[in-house]
């Protein structure tokens, strides 16, 4: 009877602590799973610069539009044109969601024109989204130098275009300039750095150079305010949108002369239209990426991030979400007589003759 | 300009006069004590990063008294490193090592920190008040200074092998050639060319400085210690000489010191030349000025003296750049550049010619925070010393982890730590065989600026650029430097040695 009794009153307890079990599973099932995770941002820019200021300004929002309010820990791995941050979040990151590429766009047109080193698939990564796309380029040459026309400008021979690195968005810009305005003999100067282009102009070092037209404003807003440079033409990204500060300057796509050129305009501004995009490595679990897409909708939208961005980076916001992101890279034409036209364009050698 | 220039230092003064913009500029000086002081990885642009989110919502000068108290002390309290633990500093306080480490290990430390704070705080006196007295005169000067002129000047850094390779001339060109070599590693700028890079990524963007110069000199100090000492229960040698003793060096220098500054500042101001390079051009030009060079090398004063004061004094000739031009002359500078822009400010003419008070309190806040930062340094010195009677055996580990810390937090790559071995391996070598390592360093600093500037003055002008007065003035002076150097060299004695 005794024992009978222990054996009951031990059921009892089980059956009490099984079911105190099951409802404490049951709870712990309903925390978010962000919940004391860290979230690792991996930055393809080095600390400091302006897209470290970019993610700076997004990751306490992002964090606080995150179920769970994870932690958000940022690890630089700038290198190679973001080359090395691509290839670690494609190659060597875990798809658990826990990992999150803050990348440059750059990205988007080393992939797509097959450069050494690229060892990504665009196509595979998921994509969040981005702060800021497009962004106008425009050209302008020194008021000394009286180049105050096209015509001026074309009849002028051995112009010195300026720009940073070979491959630097403003040395390709410079180079589709040169080439869609039919400049005669332009020598591209490589390896400035921004300020040393803007110095090296106003010595006359330089004649001309391609920047975007909200850097320039930026820094140097006297050269349109008192007309100190005579700016020639115009990339607008996206196209159509017309720039309020130079409503009168043609856009490049009017000097084109063929629908294959065109095209390769259209290609440079689909990579000048993601912008710094924020991607996901391949293979992450669906929940994962809804949460976090879900997420990053919320922080696009917020009015605090678009404060603060503005503080640090000095621009507005100009969001792509992450299905418009997602569809401008698998929207981008892959034609290659296209992409090998726009290597040709971009790289070192002679610009090639026009037809 | 709207404001008299005594009106606006007036104004720039009474603008800082607040107890909460001097407990900031208080705050700054602590946080650039500890980065400073704390083992390699923090560094001023990731201190920078973190706090111009914050002190972008305060007011504008308590904020500046924040950022430049944080900057201007860290140069200052950066040369332990160099002479306690014979590792590098930041760019800057490279050359230090060559003189300050053996003043250290022969038990001088003390006297070589004093000599070395007293210079960094002469040095960023002599920034200051070029600073401020740069404001009229600085944009002229600036754009004298295009491609030619500077790959002239570059040259003439180039001709200080000459001083660096003492008695062996050949080995120098040996090794300064191997430094050229290296910098030729990555990606060319102006052609796109991939030299070296063996489709690494690791390699795109060449292989850092700060991790070669790292690897170089540290390793090399840490082996040498433990080959030579592990095992012997040898104590390190007694402390003697002070502080006081370093500050009366630094003051009897005096002369040094404001030539070496000026060279600072001059760096400063002159965009493209690049921290890295100030300390090895004053050390080489007090090397090369000296009556009598045979101890630089084995623990010379002025061999901390010279470097110490350029680098410091480079701050003040940074911010000419950063605030009468707006152009950035490193990540630190750029950032606040970004700061002043969050806080309605435009860096350039615009800002000379509406908000000069406010620049004239930015060079109030550099004045002072660098004299705090001199006192800081001292009082810090006392205890920093007592590191050198550390026993080796101790030592000798502390140092592989400073410079494994170190290279790491550059990328945070582990390939930096494969360089580490491997530099400081050939830094080993040559240290063993008698191959200069500054002469290496200095090919590699220079090697690069070379290539650029040379491109772009044959790109911009073709040949004429070598018929410019400027660029003639310069090379004669390159000229007459360099055989001077060449005939004190023989008629020195033959056992004079550089590094």
């Amino acid at each position: 009877m005794m024992s009978s009794r222990v054996v009951k009153t031990a059921g009892r307890i089980i059956t009490f602590l099984a079911g105190l079990q099951m409802f404490a599973g049951a709870g712990l099932a309903q925390a978010p799973f962000y919940q004391g995770k860290t979230i690792t941002m991996i930055v393809s820019t080095a600390p400091g610069g302006t897209g470290d200021l970019r993610v700076k300004a997004m990751t306490p929002v992002l964090r606080k539009h995150i179920p769970g309010n994870p932690a958000i820990a940022m690890e630089y791995m700038d290198g190679g044109g973001g080359r090395k941050a691509a290839n670690y979040l494609f190659r060597n990151s875990r798809p658990d969601g826990l990992t999150v590429g803050a990348l440059s766009g750059g990205i988007v047109s080393l992939e797509i024109m097959r450069e050494s080193g690229v060892m990504y698939d665009l196509d595979k990564f998921i994509y969040l989204g981005a702060p800021e796309s497009g962004g106008h380029y425009i050209i302008y040459t020194r008021k000394e130098l009286g180049l105050s026309s096209i015509e001026k400008l074309r009849a002028a021979s051995g112009l010195r275009i300026g720009a940073q690195s070979v491959g630097h968005v403003s040395y390709v810009a410079g180079r589709l300039f040169a080439y869609f305005l039919g400049l005669k003999d332009p020598k591209f100067i490589a390896g400035y750095s921004a300020p040393e282009v803007d110095a090296a102009l106003l010595r006359g070092e330089l004649d001309a150079r391609a920047n975007l037209t909200t850097s320039m404003l930026r820094r140097n807003p006297e050269w349109v305010e008192k007309s100190l440079m005579d700016f020639h033409s115009i990339m607008e990204v996206p196209l159509g949108a017309k720039h309020p500060r130079f409503p009168t300057v043609p856009e490049i796509e009017t000097f084109a002369k063929s629908e294959q050129e065109k095209k390769v305009l259209a290609v440079w501004r689909v990579f000048r239209l993601v912008g710094s995009p924020y991607m996901l490595p391949p293979a992450t679990p669906k929940d994962k990426v809804d949460i976090l897409q879900d997420a990053m909708r919320k922080t696009l939208k917020d009015a605090e991030f678009h404060r603060e961005y503005k503080k640090l980076v000095g621009d507005d916001v100009d969001p792509l979400m992450p299905e418009e992101l997602s569809k401008a890279i698998r929207e981008i034409p892959r034609d290659p007589e296209v992409i090998e036209m726009l290597r040709t364009l971009s790289g070192a050698g002679p610009l090639p003759p026009r037809s | 300009m709207e404001m008299s220039l005594l009106d606006a230092a007036i104004k720039g003064l009474t603008n800082i006069l607040h107890l909460k913009v001097f407990l900031a500029m208080m705050v700054g000086v602590g946080i650039g004590t500890f980065t400073a002081v704390a083992p390699q990885g923090l560094g001023m642009p990731l201190v920078y990063a973190i706090l111009l989110p914050v002190v972008v919502r305060w007011e504008p000068v308590t904020g500046m008294a924040l950022l430049i108290g944080a900057s201007s002390v860290s140069a200052i309290c950066a040369a332990y490193l160099p002479i306690l633990f014979g590792i590098p500093g930041g760019s800057g306080s490279q050359a230090t090592v060559l003189d300050g480490y053996p003043m250290g290990k022969r038990g001088e430390g003390r006297r070589a920190l004093g000599a070395s704070f007293m210079a960094g705080g002469m040095g960023c006196l002599v920034g200051t008040f070029t600073l401020a007295l740069a404001i009229p005169a600085a944009q002229p000067l600036i754009y004298l200074m295009g491609a030619p002129e500077l790959f002239v000047v570059v040259l003439w850094g180039l001709s200080m092998v000459a001083v660096l390779a003492g008695r062996r001339p050949i080995k120098g060109l040996i090794a300064a050639a191997f430094g050229l070599l290296i910098a030729t590693v990555g990606q060319q700028g102006q052609s796109g060319i991939m030299r070296f890079v063996f489709d690494q990524p690791y390699l795109l963007d060449g292989i850092p400085l700060s991790i070669i110069a790292l690897a170089l000199f540290g390793i090399p100090s840490a082996l040498d210690l433990a080959l030579t000492k592990i095992g012997v229960e040898q104590q390190p040698a007694p402390l003697k000489g002070s502080l006081l003793d370093g500050v009366k060096d630094t003051l009897r220098e005096w002369w040094l010191v404001l030539r070496c500054s000026f060279i600072g500042v001059w760096v400063g101001i002159v965009p493209g030349i690049g921290s890295q390079v100030v300390d090895w051009l004053a050390y080489g030009h007090a090397a090369q000025t000296s009556k009598d060079a045979r101890n630089f090398g084995k623990g010379d004063v002025r061999g901390v003296i010279a470097p110490e004061s350029a680098n410091d004094a480079k701050d003040g000739g940074d911010l000419v750049t950063t605030l009468l031009l707006g152009f950035p002359q490193g990540v630190v500078t750029a950032l606040f550049i970004v700061a002043l822009l969050a806080w309605g400010y435009l860096p350039g003419p615009e800002m000379v010619k509406k908000n000069l008070d406010i620049v004239y309190s930015v060079v109030w806040i550099q004045g002072i925070s660098g004299v705090i930062g001199t006192l800081v340094g001292f009082v810090l010195a006392a205890q920093l010393a007592k590191l050198a009677e550390v026993r080796y055996s101790v030592m000798v580990p502390i140092i592989f982890i400073f410079v494994l810390m170190g290279a790491f937090s550059v990328n945070r790559d582990p390939i930096d730590l494969l360089v580490v071995v491997v530099f400081g391996i050939i830094g080993y070598l040559m240290r063993r065989f008698g191959y200069p390592r500054p002469a290496m360093i200095l090919g590699l600093v220079l090697g690069g600026l070379m290539e650029t500037y040379l491109y772009r003055s044959m790109a911009s002008y073709g040949f004429s650029w070598l018929a410019r007065p400027s660029v003639i003035v310069l090379l004669s002076l390159a000229a007459v430097s360099f055989l001077l150097t060449m005939r004190a060299r023989l008629k020195r004695s033959p056992k004079a040695q550089v590094a």
